[in-house]
């Protein structure tokens, strides 16, 4: 005890004890590097605008519906992170959401034509009254005559998507109240049920006056949901939106009900309320994200809203880390680019092409395992792991490529479902190399793209915080003049 | 302040709490003492609002907290810290002050994501009122650690942040859980000295559970000993481990030639698992 013991070194901060806030130097994250950051975001942003042009203007039609999907499912995708990653309540009822915001939006910007064909048909189950729900018929009602016009769609749309979102949040809201008594996995088969009833009671004879049961109803007008400018514009909103309830107070309450409940409960957060209000953004932004799909497909069915599009949303938010904005895009274009690209995989190849085909993989499985090793500075860098695959990637390929002549590799082979084992092989790929997801919890800033950290000490702090973790000198840290304090200073001197 | 009527909480056959009264004055530094499983933590558990007691009344202030949920009572001003941490633990520091801190803002959430000028002048509120609890605890919490995440820190500060979380609700009564539990004779008679200017510069009112008996001493105005979900006995640290119905809790019954023994025992500090550097020196 008595050895350490010894004045202060000259580095130690003099008047650590009474720092106050504003000489700690502290600002929030926000305000550092301010403008630097206001450039480069609003440079990024022109960016995607340039590359969204020459989508729209010079991209195939295959590549903008591509772009398209991956912003509406990202719509869809953010704001079930919001439930599931941010507030930490496992949901699978999206689809349900979805359906709501898809039916409404498309019942209600449903062209006069297809109306007309609908009430005309015998087949149609659609009463009168849902026939007459339009936003076009609302608005000459309004005498808002330059709002009923072709040119003006774009306006109706915007307020049909709106108005879907709303139901979407209502039945969002009526989710959320088995969320205040259920957790984990109990809440999880809930909020499926819930989903799947939507969808199940869409299609009973109650509800086909409003939804047509199993038909559906055609014609929804689909220059929205496949443009890159509209899809994108509303992507940005539901983003900007997230981000800034996932930096506000009201976000970091709901950080806190995924942390501990009981904790959050306890520190004054009214749990009951935020979970409602979670599943309610969620929800409504699920509701517009569907109002744009049945856009794309240009119909509104039923067997658009199965479970699956809530299993590739939530395989979208593993990979991308669950809680980060920026994993999710990350894994709906994952997703979405295997989904749609996917196509070549199922096609029909010699075996020879497939042996490639997979010793290319094992290839790039080995790099990727040599480059993690090397930067986790694990000796052998080349483990079983590196070799195992550098060799069979090495007789693969060299089967694939010198092999064309063996009988038993020119049959030819037809992938069916490798797109959805392509998916599922990354998903594997992806939780055991990064178990959280790429992005972990973390989100993209600019602060993190310079390695700018601030949980990091300076020099000067690391020497404050050596002198106060000095047990002997940290005595005095306090302050108070205590008799052992005294004591030890006095031997000390 | 705080006042606890003929409280009655059973579990089941289990009669945790019975005929618990106790009341403490603005200001005060008071400890529940007990051997384990005298239903000390039940007793935060009530004031709290996680368990309603079976009859009974707590009032704080002057109103009744009886079937209020935990938020709500956080609300009138009473705060906890949990036996074992519930910190949000892949939070920074700093958020998990911020935290409760939240049920004082008055935006609603679409003015927090516009983030309106009200809604930013609360926040840099926020942040200056968590840095002020923070400080309690000395620089230590405050540069770089700030930003780190609950999970690195040691248990010591982890201890530290969960206080300052407590405070920062805006709480006039602190409950306590162990406020001292894993840390070292050093950092232990830190926390006492802390403690007493939560009480003295912070105003809080503090009632505190503790097992170490030299801190229980050394920063109490009133010890209350629990056993059996009984009040065994209330008064100062002396009278009460003088006491030999608290003697016999903690010691078991001893003939009348122990009985002196105990005692001194019990003067000297029972469950003294502290080593005093000084008293060595």
């Amino acid at each position: 005890m008595s050895a350490s013991k010894g004045p202060a070194p000259q580095g130690a901060p003099a008047k650590a004890a009474t720092l106050s806030p504003a000489e700690a130097g502290y600002k929030p994250h926000y305000l550092l590097n301010r403008s630097r950051n206001t450039l480069l975001t609003l440079a990024g942003l022109a960016l995607v605008a340039v590359i969204l042009f020459f989508v729209d203007s010079s991209g195939g039609t295959k590549m903008q519906q591509v772009f398209a999907l991956f912003a509406i499912w990202g719509i869809a995708t953010v704001s079930l992170n919001l439930v599931n990653g941010v507030t930490g309540i496992l949901s699978l009822g999206h689809h349900g959401f979805m359906l709501i915001g898809g039916y409404v939006t498309g019942l209600l910007i449903l062209p006069q034509a297809a109306r007309d064909n609908l009430s005309a048909s015998a087949r149609s189950s659609l009463s009168d009254f849902a026939i007459g729900l339009s936003v076009e018929n609302w608005m000459r009602a309004l005498g808002l005559d330059f709002l009923a016009t072709p040119e003006t769609l774009w306006a109706r749309f915007l307020i049909a998507v709106f108005i879907g979102g709303l139901m979407a949040a209502l039945f969002g809201i009526v989710v959320g109240f088995p969320s205040l008594r259920l957790r984990g996995d109990y809440l999880a088969i809930v909020t499926f049920a819930f989903g799947e009833a939507i969808r199940l009671l869409a299609s009973t004879p109650m509800m086909a006056s409003f939804t047509n049961g199993a038909l559906g109803f055609a014609g929804v007008p689909s220059e929205f949901g496949k443009s890159v400018w509209w899809t994108f514009g509303l992507l940005s909103i539901a983003v900007f939106v997230m981000a800034r309830l996932k930096y506000s107070s009201y976000g970091r309450a709901l950080q806190g009900i995924r942390e501990d409940e009981i904790a959050a409960e306890a520190m004054g957060v009214h749990t009951a309320y935020h979970k409602v209000l979670a599943f309610a953004i969620s929800a409504f932004f699920a509701g517009v994200a569907g109002g744009l799909w049945v856009s794309w497909v240009g119909t509104a069915r039923l067997d658009l809203f199965l479970f699956f599009l809530t299993f590739y949303f939530l395989v979208a938010i593993s990979v991308g880390g669950t809680g980060s904005i920026t994993g999710a895009l990350i894994g709906t274009a994952l997703v979405v680019w295997v989904r749609q690209y996917g196509d070549p995989l199922e096609q029909s190849y010699p075996l020879s092409t497939w042996v490639l085909a997979l010793g290319c993989v094992l290839l790039a499985v080995a790099l990727i395992a040599f480059l993690v090793r090397r930067h986790k500075r694990l000796k052998p860098v080349t483990g079983p792991v590196v070799l195992g695959p550098l060799v069979l990637g090495v007789l693969a390929v060299g089967f694939g490529l010198f092999g064309t002549e063996m009988t038993a590799l020119q049959q030819s082979w037809q992938g069916f479902g490798m797109r959805a084992i392509t998916l599922a092989i990354l998903l594997i790929a992806i939780m055991i190399l990064r178990p959280a997801g790429v992005m972990g919890r973390k989100e993209f800033s600019w602060a993190m793209l310079f390695r700018e950290r601030l949980d990091e000490p300076t020099d000067e702090e690391r020497r404050q915080d050596a002198w106060l973790s000095n047990a002997a000198l940290a005595a005095s840290l306090a302050g108070d003049d205590e008799e052992e304090d005294a004591d030890e200073n006095g031997g000390a001197v | 302040m705080l006042e606890l009527k003929n409280v009655y909480k059973s579990f089941g056959g289990l009669q945790a709490i019975s005929d618990l009264s106790l009341s403490i004055k603005q200001g005060e530094i008071v400890s529940l003492i007990g051997p384990n499983g005298a239903g000390k933590t039940t007793v935060f558990n009530l004031i709290t609002g996680v368990y309603r007691p079976d009859s009974g009344e707590v009032d704080f202030e002057g109103k009744s907290l009886k079937g209020l949920k935990p938020s709500a009572i956080v609300d009138r001003g009473v705060a906890r810290t949990f036996q074992n941490l519930r910190l949000f633990t892949n939070l920074t520091v700093l958020e998990n002050v911020l935290i409760p801190q939240h049920h004082r803002l008055r935006s609603n959430w679409f003015n927090a994501v516009l983030r309106t000028p009200g809604y930013l002048r609360q926040e840099r509120e926020a942040h200056d009122r968590a840095l002020e609890k923070l400080a309690f605890f000395g620089p230590r919490l405050m540069s770089f650690r700030l930003h780190q995440s609950v999970e690195v820190l040691s248990y010591a500060n982890r201890r530290r942040t969960e206080m300052a979380r407590a405070m920062a609700t805006g709480a006039k009564l602190l409950l306590l859980d162990e406020p001292s539990a894993g840390m070292n004779p050093k950092e232990t008679r830190e926390i006492t000295r802390i403690i007493r200017r939560m009480r003295d510069e912070g105003g809080y009112t503090i009632l505190l559970v503790e097992h170490k008996m030299n801190l229980v001493k050394d920063i109490s105005d009133r010890v209350v000993v629990l056993d059996y979900g009984r009040k065994l006995a209330e008064g100062s640290y002396h009278q009460v481990v003088n006491d030999p119905a608290v003697i016999e809790a903690y010691l078991g019954k001893r003939s009348d030639k122990d009985s002196a023994v105990a005692r001194a025992q019990a003067a000297d500090g029972m469950y003294a698992d502290i080593d005093e550097p000084g008293s060595q020196a």
